[in-house]
């Protein structure tokens, strides 16, 4: 009986070492991708502000006008129609419904 | 036969032996086995403990890495669809110990080599102080590396933090400033100071950078125009307080990180407080129309053209052309003055001014960002100051709070915090109901006939349902009315389900002889030059351009909102 309970004993502090060995393999794959992440949003942060600065409304206009110009055309938002699909039936409908006190 | 004897002993000895033997034995194996655990169990300890200082050693240092990067650091700021307004940079300055020189003259040299288009006068004077001095803050990259391939000891670098403002001037009285020590001075960067410093994510705003764009330069151009002092809209969500665009005239370019000392820089939605004039009628009618004493349709009988009121005080119609018989909801469409006198006295002093500090109007905002103004206390029994803030003269708020008077009006009439932050959607609020239920409904279809058939028609966007109210207030300045004029038109819309108020204000405007007014009820009608200096010349004009281009946008992109 005492051999039993030494050797569980004896089992359990081995698994344990191993599983907390496996443990700290884990957890320095985890930093290092931590850190790999880190550098990446940096990156991404980076990027993304490089894109909203040359996306700005202020310099779409500016490409608009340099380049642009006679290409894009307004369109009236009165004119716009929607177009739905029912029982296969296509409906085409006005984006903005107009209503009795237009 | 002795020696047989003998022989005889040994044997029983022998046999006791024997015995005590196999019971030394198995002591032996128990203490063997005993002594093998205790040997794993002095390592485990041992290792556990090297694993616990470890730990504790890991905590340390981790703490220690964040309160550096926190010292540095400060959270982004987001619009609503998750582009950048501020975005943190690590940056470095460069500054000299005047006691670790050991050539000046060498020093100088080198440095007029580096910096060639600087005056380096100063920097010789800052030597001999022998004080420590910046040299340059927020320094260049190639700057940086060539002061430091000079090897003198003097030259010290510290890790700083930069802030960029992709759209410069776009955000400015939103977002503020902060000083070189990390610290917020105004606007968000002041009131979530602390926020930014600790939140591991951007701060998201609730404003939309393409919506603040086309406001701002309708105002830029009107302001042009009516060659206005300055101008200001707000356009805000009548359900939840989410506020799209906020903008105020001038501006400032935030990365130019100047100290603005010009009053003329101040943030018109939410610091300046001014009388607004007629779009507090709309106050004094959905006042009487909570209070069940009057509705759109009751009839105020032989109104005169003036009325007095406490000393020698004299209140007369804007126009003398105002009918004297005139339902309620005519009297908001044609502005009214005594109409609305009458239905403010029939309401009584306390109902009106709990009904305004319901809405809203009375005391400072609660807003997230420092600079909010603080209307004017009110003497409310002296002279005829109740039949003056019928009209709007004698009571000052701020254009944020005019906003949020009119959103509570038209959204059925529940009680909403104006906000610039973006909460999570998920979270249901509930919301408080401040005002009886017919009085939206009510409220929303006279604002409606105030477009299609009052003083806001240049406002009458066609597919938008547009509500709304002009107010034509005199500025006061130094206590006296002057001749200068703040033209506000505060304006809701789709009347049939309100989403969104929009208030534009455009201050100290002049007549355009040479602007040319296109008619919106279909005649195709041109009229050239500002017949007066009025709102409805003025910023209804402007407020109409702005839904031409925002409404397509809030009808496409705002959809299921």
């Amino acid at each position: 009986m005492k051999k039993i309970a030494l050797a569980t004993i004896f089992v359990l502090i081995l698994a344990t070492s191993l599983i907390k060995n496996s443990t700290k393999e884990m957890e320095d794959k985890i930093f290092i991708l931590n850190e790999n992440i880190r550098s990446l949003k940096v990156e991404l942060g980076e990027m993304t502000l490089d894109y909203n600065f040359l996306s700005s409304p202020d310099k779409l206009i500016e490409y608009q006008s340099k380049y642009f110009e006679k290409d894009l055309i307004k369109i009236e938002i009165m004119k716009v129609k929607k177009i739905t699909e029912k029982n296969n039936l296509i409906h085409i409908s006005d984006f903005i419904k107009k209503t009795n006190n237009e | 036969m002795s020696n047989k004897k003998n022989n005889f002993i040994l044997e029983e000895y022998e046999n006791e032996f024997s015995y005590k033997k196999s019971k030394t034995n198995l002591n032996i194996e128990f203490n063997r086995i005993a002594f093998i655990f205790f040997i794993f169990l002095l390592i485990s300890i041992i290792y556990s403990i090297q694993l616990l200082h470890l730990g504790s050693l890991k905590k340390t240092v981790n703490k220690n890495k964040q309160t550096i990067t926190k010292k540095n650091y400060r959270a982004d700021i987001i619009d609503r669809n998750g582009n950048y307004l501020v975005k943190t940079v690590d940056s470095i300055n460069v500054g000299i110990h005047p006691d670790k020189v050991i050539d000046k003259k060498h020093l100088l040299l080198m440095l007029n080599h580096i910096y060639k288009n600087k005056n380096l006068s100063e920097i010789k004077k800052k030597l001999n102080k022998k004080k420590f001095f910046y040299l340059e803050k927020n320094i260049r990259p190639q700057r940086y590396e060539e002061l430091m391939m000079l090897g003198d000891k003097s030259i010290s670098s510290e890790a700083s933090l930069m802030r960029l403002y992709p759209q410069d001037n776009l955000f400015s009285h939103i977002i503020g400033q902060i000083d070189n020590d990390n610290n917020g001075i105004s606007g968000i960067e002041k009131f979530f100071d602390k926020e930014l410093k600790r939140i591991n994510k951007p701060l998201k705003l609730t404003v939309d950078t393409d919506i603040q764009f086309l406001i701002r330069e309708e105002l830029l151009r009107f302001q042009r125009i009516f060659q206005a002092k300055g101008s200001a809209a707000v356009l805000m969500n009548v359900n939840n307080g989410e506020i799209l665009s906020m903008v105020s005239l001038p501006d400032f370019n935030l990365n130019k990180r100047e100290t603005i000392k010009d009053v003329n820089y101040i943030n018109r939605i939410t610091k300046g407080t001014y009388e607004l004039g007629s779009v507090f009628k709309t106050f004094t009618i959905a006042s009487g129309i909570n209070e069940g004493l009057i509705e759109p349709d009751t009839e105020f009988f032989d109104s005169k053209k003036s009325i007095s009121c406490g000393k020698n005080h004299n209140i007369q119609e804007y126009d003398n052309k105002m009918p004297s018989d005139l339902t309620v909801e005519q009297i908001l469409v044609k502005s009214g003055n005594i109409g609305s006198v009458r239905i403010v006295r029939k309401v009584g002093i306390e109902k009106h001014k709990s009904f305004l500090k319901t809405i809203g109007i009375l005391g400072k905002i609660d807003f997230d960002i420092s600079e909010v103004g603080r209307p004017q206390a009110i003497d409310w029994y002296e002279g005829c100051k109740l039949e003056t803030i019928a009209f709007g003269h004698g009571i000052t708020t701020t254009i944020l709070q005019l906003a949020k008077g009119y959103a509570i009006i038209a959204n059925g009439g529940y009680d909403i915090k104006p906000t610039l932050i973006k909460k999570n959607l998920d979270k249901k609020i509930k919301r408080k109901k401040v005002l009886k239920n017919d009085v939206s409904k009510k409220m929303n279809s006279i604002l409606r006939k105030v477009v299609s058939e009052g003083t806001a028609k240049l406002i009458n966007v066609e597919g938008y349902q547009v509500g709304g109210k002009t107010g034509t207030a005199e500025q006061v300045n130094n206590k006296t009315y002057s001749n200068t004029k703040i033209n506000t038109l505060a304006s809701i819309f789709p009347t049939e389900n309100p989403k969104y108020v929009l208030v534009v204000m455009l201050e100290s405007t002049k007549n355009n002889k040479e602007y040319i007014y296109e008619y919106r009820d279909g005649s195709g009608f041109k009229l050239k030059g500002s017949p007066r200096n009025t709102a409805g010349w003025t910023s209804v004009e402007a407020a109409g351009k702005i839904i031409d281009k925002i409404g397509p946008i809030l009808a496409t992109k705002y959809i299921e909102n």
